[in-house]
């Protein structure tokens, strides 16, 4: 328990991507022995409010002013703040319905008592403080956790690819669910990494790891619409993670 | 004037949980649990969404439990338009959700619950306490999640399994590779029983609960189609609205339901007392621990799961097996023509019963979503044990009482961010 100080933390989220780290199970206990967890709710109960950090990991999004209060402590705290998953880089799956009144999306489910929630339109941690590196996928993927937190040992960052999943799903020559299927994969756009792994079972990208650095967002809703898909059922698609799509885009 | 103990943030659970007890004088008055995990909204986000979408974005209610929440998804969408799967289909899902179970009470027993038997503060405290002990829990977790990934592309969100079958059907070496790792974990299982068992329970008894269960005659372990309750109430699935009504409540984010009109607890503990089948490892381990298990207080759940790890190794490898005898059978996915309807479905996840409950139109579109969760069930019941508990406690030290509220709450598992966004429309 020496070794950097870190904390973990989630906000707005599923807690999948801190049961990411509970799932590298050959290493968790190399982890544990590694780093000093100052804050870690889910894992750990003795907590330390204060104090210095080496790296802050946030998962989720923020939607509650509890939320930001943790984002805001954490950010005060640490010298890298490390936002994980795709809730904490793009929104995620709580804000695909951003462009819906919130107070009515409240209201569907609560009723009367929505008016007591404090809760408003969930964003990226971005959104309010400076995000040092990222780590995305909804989940994350085992490696990429793991390649960050070596990393942090040595006191650099990894560098994750920038293509986009259809790179990795040519390289293991799967079906090409767009092309030979014509079905509605998000493969061109989105950020690899996760070595297709949807594809790999005939299931199409679902978009989950949010967009790859150039994605060519026009090209690739030409082509839908071109397969007869409509602008709707694509633009719904596209939001289920990342709400802010510029459609126009062109590389 | 009142003091009020407040426990907060709830450690080692899922999703963020505040206790606050209530005190007059040296007395406890009352016990909130306000479960206040930020509100997602997920039966918004579903509605208008198509059917194929719906076990895509749900799963994302919860990551522990991602898998059953995707599974009885499936069933429910199925009951709704009408879609019949093949046997090998019925058995990979049972074979997953078996593995989610296995990876959720390992993750639980060992991770969560076991650090409080040690005087450690987490997983860290514990790799360094009884480093094997800890190490033969993720051993166990491992295979949960090896089953998960192989069966689901994927082991939290898994997105193999679809309405009507499966993108690809899991590969015979996959399937002997599962087989052996099941085998080589089972002692491992056992030995996780013997040490809970060797644990006594932290308290005088708390309060006894009635208990409520999945059940169905010729279903697999952890599905079913009745819920039964331990009064000896039974109700259809299909009819699960009247029985287990939705309340808001004001300190909380989460609903509460009680089973005609009374608090039940679900879950591990629940499944044993209601006579769940068990393979005959399991049984053995049941039978050896009887009279900690049956009739008992909540302090009785962490041994409960820790038999139900032995009965899904066993009903894995089980599941395995007859994949592999039966050859290759077809996994779909079966042709879906869309249609107007309403489907529901419950299944054992595994923290307790979990209802998915969908309305389609005739495109196939989700006009309404009704989802309860365990952890919503569970709550009435955790209530008035923590306030049991604290006037039990009544002499004892801040720090102390702090600690039994916290460990009280960790028996029962809760799964806070299930609980919250899933509430009726």
């Amino acid at each position: 328990m020496t070794g950097p100080a870190i904390a973990i933390a989630g906000l707005t989220a599923c807690s999948g991507c801190q049961l990411t780290l509970f799932n590298c199970e050959e290493e968790l206990p190399l982890v544990a022995d590694r780093f000093h967890f100052a804050h870690f709710p889910m894992g750990i109960s003795e907590a330390e409010e204060c104090g210095p950090l080496d790296a802050a990991v946030v998962e989720g999004c923020v939607s509650t002013p509890e939320d930001l209060e943790t984002l805001i402590n954490l950010r005060n705290r640490s010298r890298l703040l490390i936002a994980v998953g795709t809730c904490a880089i793009w929104g995620g799956i709580a804000a695909m319905k951003n462009n819906e009144s919130r107070k009515e999306l409240a209201e569907t489910i609560y009723g009367e008592a929505a008016h007591a929630l404090r809760t408003f339109v969930p964003g990226p941690l971005h959104r309010f403080v400076t995000v040092d590196f990222t780590v995305t996928g909804c989940p994350p993927e085992k490696g990429e956790i793991l390649a960050t937190l070596s990393a942090l040992l040595h006191g650099t960052l990894p560098v994750f690819p920038g293509y986009p999943v259809c790179t990795e799903c040519r390289n293991r020559e799967n079906l090409c669910l767009l092309i030979e299927r014509n079905e509605l994969c998000l493969g061109p756009l989105i950020q690899s990494g996760c070595n297709a792994r949807c594809p790999a079972v005939s299931i199409k990208c679902e978009g989950c790891r949010g967009p790859a650095s150039e994605a060519n967002a026009a090209a690739e809703m030409e082509l839908l619409l071109e397969k007869g898909f409509s602008r709707d059922e694509i633009v719904g698609r596209m939001r289920r993670f990342y709400p802010e799509w510029d459609h126009e885009r062109r590389y | 004037m009142s003091d009020v103990i407040e426990i907060r943030p709830l450690t080692r659970v899922e999703g963020h949980g505040i206790v606050r007890l209530y005190l007059d004088g040296k007395r406890a008055e009352r016990v909130e649990l306000a479960l206040i995990e930020p509100p997602r909204l997920f039966e918004a986000l579903l509605l208008g969404k198509r059917f194929d979408e719906v076990p895509e974005i749900i799963c994302r209610i919860c990551s522990l439990c991602s898998t059953v929440h995707r599974v009885t998804s499936l069933l429910a969408v199925e009951n709704a338009l009408g879609i019949e799967v093949s046997p090998e289909t019925r058995l990979y899902r049972e074979l997953i959700v078996y593995g989610g179970q296995i990876q959720s009470h390992a993750l639980h027993l060992f991770c969560l619950a076991l650090p409080d038997y040690y005087n450690a503060a987490g997983f860290a405290d514990l790799a360094a306490k009884t480093p094997d002990l800890l190490k033969l829990g993720l051993r166990i977790k491992s295979v949960g999640n090896l089953i998960q990934e192989t069966v689901g592309g994927r082991l939290i969100h898994p997105v193999n399994i679809i309405p009507g079958g499966m993108g690809k059907r899991v590969s015979r070496p996959d399937l002997l590779k599962l087989q052996g790792a099941l085998e080589d974990v089972l002692p491992a299982a056992v030995e996780t029983h013997n040490l809970f068992a060797s644990f006594a329970a932290p308290t005088r008894p708390l309060p006894r609960h009635s208990f409520l269960a999945v059940q169905g005659e010729t279903a697999a372990s952890l599905f079913g189609d009745r819920l039964d309750s331990s009064r000896g109430r039974s109700v259809a699935v299909t009819n699960y609205r009247e029985a287990l009504p939705e309340n808001v409540i004001a300190h909380s984010h989460a609903k509460q339901s009680r089973f005609e009109g009374e608090e039940v607890i679900v879950g591990a503990l629940a499944r044993l007392n209601l006579g769940m089948k068990l393979p005959p490892m399991a049984d053995k381990a049941f039978i050896d621990s009887r009279v900690k298990l049956i009739g008992v207080d909540i302090w009785g759940n962490n041994l409960a799961q820790a038999v139900e790890l032995i009965m899904t190794v066993e009903c894995a490898l089980e599941t395995v097996t007859n994949l592999l005898n039966k050859g290759a059978g077809p996994v779909g996915p079966a042709a879906v023509t869309p249609r107007k309807g309403s489907g529901s479905a419950a299944t054992e996840a595994p923290r307790g019963v979990l209802i998915h409950s969908y309305d389609f139109d005739s495109r196939g579109y989700c006009t309404a979503a009704d989802i309860i969760t365990p952890t919503a069930i569970n709550q009435e019941a955790m209530e008035r044990d923590l306030l049991a508990l604290a006037r039990e406690m009544e002499s004892a030290d801040d720090a102390e009482l702090r600690h039994l509220l916290e460990m009280l709450v960790r028996a029962y598992d809760p799964c806070i961010s299930c609980a919250v966004h899933l509430v009726r429309l």
